[in-house]
């Protein structure tokens, strides 16, 4: 989760980035073609004209570059996002999926869910409002349904399952 | 768990579509209420202007989907449709602007562009550089700019009327900014009323989350 805000944060950052380089080439370029066209008008066949005239088409073209890659960027952030959001909601079913099968109750569930999500006892307890000592009954209850010896082997059963089929 | 359906269709805006908008506000609102029309601060503000207009529209033929004109074609028969749901207080939401949104930003849009063409007409099309120099240059008591000038405009009187012209098209565009920017606000608040979420935070921080 923390790792996912900040690959997305860094990501946000560098278009942000481009973005602002856009803005400032984009200015410049303006004032540039203003320039150019006054110069057109003065004299066409200076040598300064000329130079000018090509330093701007090379502006106005990396404009263009840059456009095209800072779109591709986006683009490439929200597809990522978006696999990540099918990603997560095909976890969320397979974890869903096998706490019905372990028969665990909805309370368990939810406990189940919070000690994937790297809650300790103390955190779950205060969520739920309930002692904890019964979250740690509970927890206890999970780990004996789903055959594992603890925490470690809770969270590690379903890691294993999305390494075993092979889900990037 | 059912956050991310209500958080898939809230827009994200991208960068360039968020500096473009508040550039523009700022330079419409600091050119039509501060700076003096025709001194070199709004000469500046108006070049700068036309950069952030020129970026958009490149944008919206290069830019990301959400960004591109395609995403929301001028259509006023669904735009009267929007605003009859809005009165009825049953929005939905759309993945760009909303239909009578988009009939809004071409009409920024081209206000926008009648502002910065008919002040480059007023000014015959000098940069804000050359504009300073020219000012200089008088203030100074070196009328000969002034005398060049005149002499440039050797068709005379239809180039002037002309101009003046421009300036009148210029007035009643920039009125018309005011009144469009208005609209704007009042409609961004009525539509962040109907579907129960700020708009103006996605403009502000392209955040996404609700």
């Amino acid at each position: 989760m923390t790792a996912k805000l900040k690959s997305q944060g860094v990501g946000q950052r560098q278009t942000l980035t481009l973005s602002l380089f856009l803005l400032i080439q984009t200015v410049g370029m303006v004032f540039f073609v203003g320039d150019v066209i006054s110069d057109f008008r003065e004299n066409p066949a200076s040598v300064h004209f000329v130079f000018e005239a090509t330093v701007t088409a090379a502006l106005i073209l990396g404009i263009l570059f840059g456009t095209v890659e800072l779109r591709r960027m986006i683009e490439l952030l929200q597809s990522q996002e978006q696999a990540l959001e099918v990603a997560r909601g095909a976890l969320g079913d397979v974890i869903d999926r096998q706490f019905q099968n372990w028969g665990l109750t909805p309370a368990e569930r939810d406990v189940g869910f919070l000690a994937l999500k790297g809650l300790d006892v103390a955190e779950i307890a205060e969520l739920r409002g309930a002692a904890q000592g019964t979250v740690r009954a509970q927890l206890t209850r999970i780990y004996s349904k789903a055959g594992v010896s603890g925490r470690a082997q809770f969270a590690a059963f379903f890691v294993e399952d999305l390494l075993g089929q092979g889900v990037a | 768990m059912a956050s991310p359906q209500t958080r898939s269709h809230v827009t994200l805006w991208d960068p360039i579509v968020r500096i473009t908008h508040w550039g523009s506000a700022g330079i419409v609102l600091t050119n039509a209420l501060i700076t003096k029309g025709g001194s070199v601060p709004h000469v500046y503000l108006g070049w700068g202007l036309m950069a952030l207009l020129l970026l958009r529209l490149v944008w919206g033929g290069l830019g990301p989907r959400a960004a591109r004109f395609s995403a929301f074609p001028p259509n006023p028969v669904a735009a009267l449709r929007h605003l009859r749901d809005l009165v009825a207080g049953r929005v939905r939401e759309y993945p760009s602007h909303n239909p009578a949104g988009a009939l809004m930003v071409y009409a920024f849009w081209a206000m926008l562009a009648l502002v910065v063409a008919t002040g480059l007409v007023m000014t015959g099309g000098a940069t804000p550089m050359q504009v300073a120099r020219d000012k200089a240059a008088v203030e100074s008591g070196d009328w000969s700019v002034l005398i060049k000038e005149s002499d440039g405009e050797s068709s005379g009187e239809d180039e002037e009327g002309f101009r003046d012209g421009a300036e009148e098209v210029h007035e009643v565009a920039a009125n018309l900014l005011l009144f469009f920017a208005a609209l704007h606000v009042g409609a961004v608040l009525l539509e962040s009323r109907a579907l129960r979420r700020s708009l103006v935070a996605p403009m502000l921080l392209g955040e996404r989350r609700k």
